[in-house]
């Protein structure tokens, strides 16, 4: 019960972060997506049905704060969150590097199948170069966000985080 | 003999008294002038009296000091407060003055616009890098409803998409889905600027024989019933004609620095009302 609150207390904490602390501090392309990390986060150390609807629930959360699209991240969180919870019991969850290489590339995989989906399904037809030239510094942002995680307590915890 | 007992040392103290009187007198004609034993008493304590009176200042700036000591760490303390609280006053006062001028600017728009507007404060930006919108602090109940335009003192800022109670996001005109419908001021060339997500905007669909250089001033058009004609969009920074196709590429800077918004006005007309 007590991790449950701190697990949403973190997640909100790391809501107002991005939406109001961070676009102040930091330029647009090196924001960093904390609610995908959290995510991945969730996928190698969450409970598979519950987490599931977390992950959703995030991307939802996040298509809120972003974008016009509700239901384009809550999309693409679930299908990452499925692939990793997928091939999490072949890995060595509680590794920080095996953390960092996980967000690395759920942030490849969400930009490209939002790409996909936006290009599919909007009138949108400019948004792919403005993703594929903010790629770059994304994924690093994501990578140095997804570093800190790992220096975190709950990190260490062998627990399950739910 | 018996005289003398008696009277010997009144006697002695009043011819004391009376050499005493007589040497002052004696002395009075020369009184600016040190006679030998004055000389000479000066001369045995001169070399007593240097370093005695170094002593004395010695311990004279000790006390001064350690009395003056008593009080300094205090008024030290209190004295950083007092500048802290002043620094303090000094950014708000300056911040103030900054605020001051922008909503002066902002009241000029709104004078000129001539319709209900109501000012909001920027309270968030986009989770993602590629979508442009931010989080305004009025909703629903301030009267705020899709599709109204949002303007600030240099001109065009979007319009509004997502409506909450008390909060309101607006996409901006450098989004990629934001159209506004446009038109050249000076040459009067109609087109539709589109967002291109880098704080830029393109003049679309505007076709090759409409003359539009570099430097020209992009206002709204009107037409579309969103934003009223004539508000400032941006400045024409590239054109280019292609030896084929029907349209113009022509690039605008938008003239409201979307990065640094802090404050915009609503204009509150629902479009097509």
């Amino acid at each position: 019960m007590i991790r449950g609150i701190a697990l949403i207390f973190g997640l909100v904490l790391a809501l107002v972060i991005q939406t109001s602390i961070l676009p102040v501090h930091v330029v647009a392309p090196f924001k960093p997506d904390l609610l995908l990390v959290a995510m991945v986060f969730l996928a190698l150390r969450g409970p598979a049905v519950q987490g599931a609807l977390l992950a959703w629930t995030l991307g939802l959360i996040k298509d809120v704060f972003s974008g016009l699209y509700l239901g384009l991240n809550a999309f693409t969180f679930l299908i990452i969150f499925l692939v990793i919870q997928s091939i999490s019991d072949l890995l060595y969850a509680e590794s920080g590097e095996l953390f960092v290489v996980t967000v690395g590339a759920a942030t490849l995989a969400c930009v490209s199948a939002d790409m996909i989906l936006l290009l599919m399904l909007t009138s949108t037809p400019g948004i792919g170069y403005s993703m594929l030239a903010g790629l770059l510094p994304h994924l690093l942002a994501n990578a140095f966000a997804a570093s800190l995680v790992t220096l975190l307590p709950v990190f260490s915890s062998p627990q399950e985080v739910l | 003999m018996e005289f003398f007992k008696k009277f010997g040392l009144a006697a002695l103290a009043g011819i004391g008294i009376l050499a005493a009187l007589i040497f002052y007198s004696l002395n009075i004609p020369q009184k600016r002038s040190a006679n030998f034993i004055e000389r000479g008493v000066m001369t045995v304590f001169a070399p007593v009296m240097k370093p005695a009176a170094r002593v004395s200042g010695f311990f004279e700036n000790a006390w001064d000091n350690y009395l003056n000591l008593v009080g300094v760490r205090q008024e030290n303390l209190r004295m950083r407060d007092e500048i802290k609280g002043l620094n303090a006053r000094i950014i708000a006062a300056g911040e103030t003055a900054v605020a001051n001028q922008r909503l002066e600017k902002l009241l000029g728009m709104k004078n000129t616009i001539k319709t209900p507007g109501l000012t909001v404060s920027v309270v968030g930006e986009d989770l993602s890098s590629w979508f442009r919108t931010v989080v305004i602090d009025h909703g629903s109940s301030s009267g705020i409803a899709e599709g109204m335009a949002v303007v600030a003192a240099d001109g065009v800022v979007g319009q509004i998409v997502k409506v909450a109670s008390t909060s309101s996001r607006i996409l901006l005109l450098t989004d990629h889905a934001s159209g506004i419908a446009a038109t050249i001021q000076r040459s009067r060339a109609r087109g539709v600027v589109k967002g291109k997500g880098e704080g830029l905007c393109s003049l679309e669909f505007t076709t090759r024989e409409e003359d539009v250089k570099v430097g020209d001033v992009v206002v709204t058009s009107g037409i579309g019933g969103v934003f009223l004609k004539g508000i400032p969009i941006g400045e024409v920074t590239m054109v280019k004609r292609g030896e084929y196709g029907i349209f113009q590429t022509v690039i605008i800077k938008p003239y409201v620095r979307l990065s640094h918004l802090e404050e915009a006005l609503v204009v509150l007309r629902v479009p097509n009302d």
